[in-house]
């Protein structure tokens, strides 16, 4: 894709702004990119726990090609995500890597909410016609 | 094209059934949901519910057979009431005291000696805990009332010691873990292939059946195999160590599990804190649900609650291409971004 007219307009992110967005957590950073629609982010203190169940909902995103995450080393605390997305290939929608990112978090949160909500309700349905007893 | 359709059994969300719970498991099915998700639960609750537990041992007397480590050891690994530690502790790592103080821990003393002639047993309910703690009751499940045993005293044998009990998770030491077991299994049948059964010469008749087999339909005489499944089923069995009951332990588990992803959220956020209208900070589910008559039926009362997902059909939803509405192939374009 070239990179400086597909991007023109509606881009949220510069090149530029992508780096200072950076900056401003130490456990997030932004490790490769060649462009807003295809980054490499790396998450320090998380591993296979967020790094798994994060890499499948930012994939369930249409928006996105591609996302995969991995541990590079067990020893050291750090997940690596890589996330491209369509940008303005197929679509005038132009979700960049970051924007999917945080789509993709507040998707699991959503996710989680929903099934603390669900397992919530079952266990009062379920205390009702049996109460909490010994095996 | 018919939107239920695209959307296809997602659309309905995840779903909780619970077969069995009492003080000690909670046993239940998710299912219409993914691995990823299912596994990221249950590693959360092995490894990263915080629970109280001895971590410093300041032992002042010790004539028993039993090593200063090795008791100091087995102290660490006896199970402390923990429910709702976060209300009540802080990790003594954040805490503003130069070792511990009582914000960041609490503290159990042990003073036992054998006058008599028999050997004295000395048990977890021996450990006294300081008094107007919140917490770190010695867990006892035996029906003696006795705990965990600490060690054996001789005649003249003495034993005073200082616990330090501090919040923590198991990530860092098991002993923090609020389980003792999780059981995670899915497709009973091994429809989906995933495990490649040794045999002699027939692996069904060979292997034992699982108990969760019932709950599923067998691979069907001649039913091909369908290589585009995915696992959605997920039979779950949190079993407590007594800590935290098994039901909080689950509920602490999707909350840590949230707070992590508001801190990555929050941090991506600080340069641009208008993703969605998210606002940062991790959204526990609304207190309107409690153990109310919901019954199991979908989501009757969760469409209003003032956010969407795009796990749910119908509800007002600002990402739609989640819900069928577009995709990035057809037209529509019809993101909220």
């Amino acid at each position: 894709m070239s990179q400086d007219t597909s991007m023109q307009g509606s881009t949220p992110y510069t090149v530029e702004e992508v780096e200072h967005v950076s900056l401003d957590d130490p456990n997030v950073s932004i490790t490769i990119q060649s462009d807003p629609y295809s980054m490499s982010f790396q998450i320090e203190n998380e591993d296979h726990t967020l790094g798994n169940a994060l890499r499948y909902i930012i994939m369930r995103n249409p928006e996105v090609e591609f996302c995969g995450y991995s541990i590079p080393h067990p020893s050291e605390a750090k997940m690596n995500i890589r996330i491209q997305t369509y940008g303005a290939q197929l679509c005038p929608c132009k979700v960049t890597a970051i924007e999917a990112l945080k789509r993709g978090l507040v998707d699991l949160v959503d996710l989680c909410d929903i099934v603390m909500h669900k397992f919530k309700n079952e266990m009062g349905r379920f205390g009702k016609h049996e109460p909490v007893q010994e095996d | 094209m018919d939107e239920m359709d695209f959307a296809g059994p997602d659309a309905i969300g995840p779903q909780v059934t619970i077969r069995q719970a009492n003080d000690r498991h909670v046993d239940f099915v998710l299912s219409n949901c993914d691995l990823a998700f299912a596994n990221s639960i249950r590693r959360i609750i092995i490894a990263e519910v915080p629970t109280v537990a001895i971590d410093l041992v300041e032992i002042e007397t010790n004539s028993s057979v039993i090593p200063d480590e090795f008791l100091s050891h087995r102290l660490g690994l006896i199970p402390l009431d923990s429910s709702q530690v976060d209300d009540k502790l802080v990790y003594y790592r954040d805490c503003t005291c130069d070792a511990y103080c009582e914000q960041c821990s609490v503290t159990l003393t042990l003073y036992a000696k054998c006058t008599g002639e028999t050997n004295v047993t000395i048990y977890a309910r021996d450990l006294a805990v300081a008094e107007g703690a919140p917490c770190g009751t010695p867990v006892i499940n035996d029906p003696d009332g006795h705990g965990s045993i600490i060690c054996k005293l001789r005649k003249g044998q003495e034993l005073k010691l200082r616990c330090i009990a501090k919040k923590g998770i198991a990530k860092e030491h098991a002993k923090w873990s609020p389980v003792s077991a999780v059981a995670f299994e899915y497709d009973p049948h091994n429809k989906l292939r995933h495990i490649d059964y040794w045999y002699e010469e027939d692996a069904a008749s060979e292997w034992p059946r699982s108990s969760n087999a019932d709950w599923e339909e067998p691979l069907a005489e001649g039913e091909p195999f369908n290589y585009d499944a995915v696992p959605s089923r997920f039979y779950i069995d949190v079993e407590s160590v007594g800590q935290i009951p098994p039901q909080e332990i689950l509920e602490q588990g999707i909350k840590y599990l949230q707070e992590k992803l508001a801190a990555i959220i929050q941090g991506l956020t600080g340069a641009d804190a208008n993703v969605d209208g998210f606002s940062g900070g991790a959204r526990s589910p609304p207190g309107a649900h409690g153990a109310n008559g919901n019954a199991g039926g979908r989501d009757d009362s969760w469409g209003d609650q003032g956010y969407t997902t795009p796990f749910q059909s119908g509800g007002r939803t600002t990402y739609d291409a989640w819900n069928g509405g577009t995709t990035p192939y057809g037209g529509g374009g019809g993101s909220s971004w």
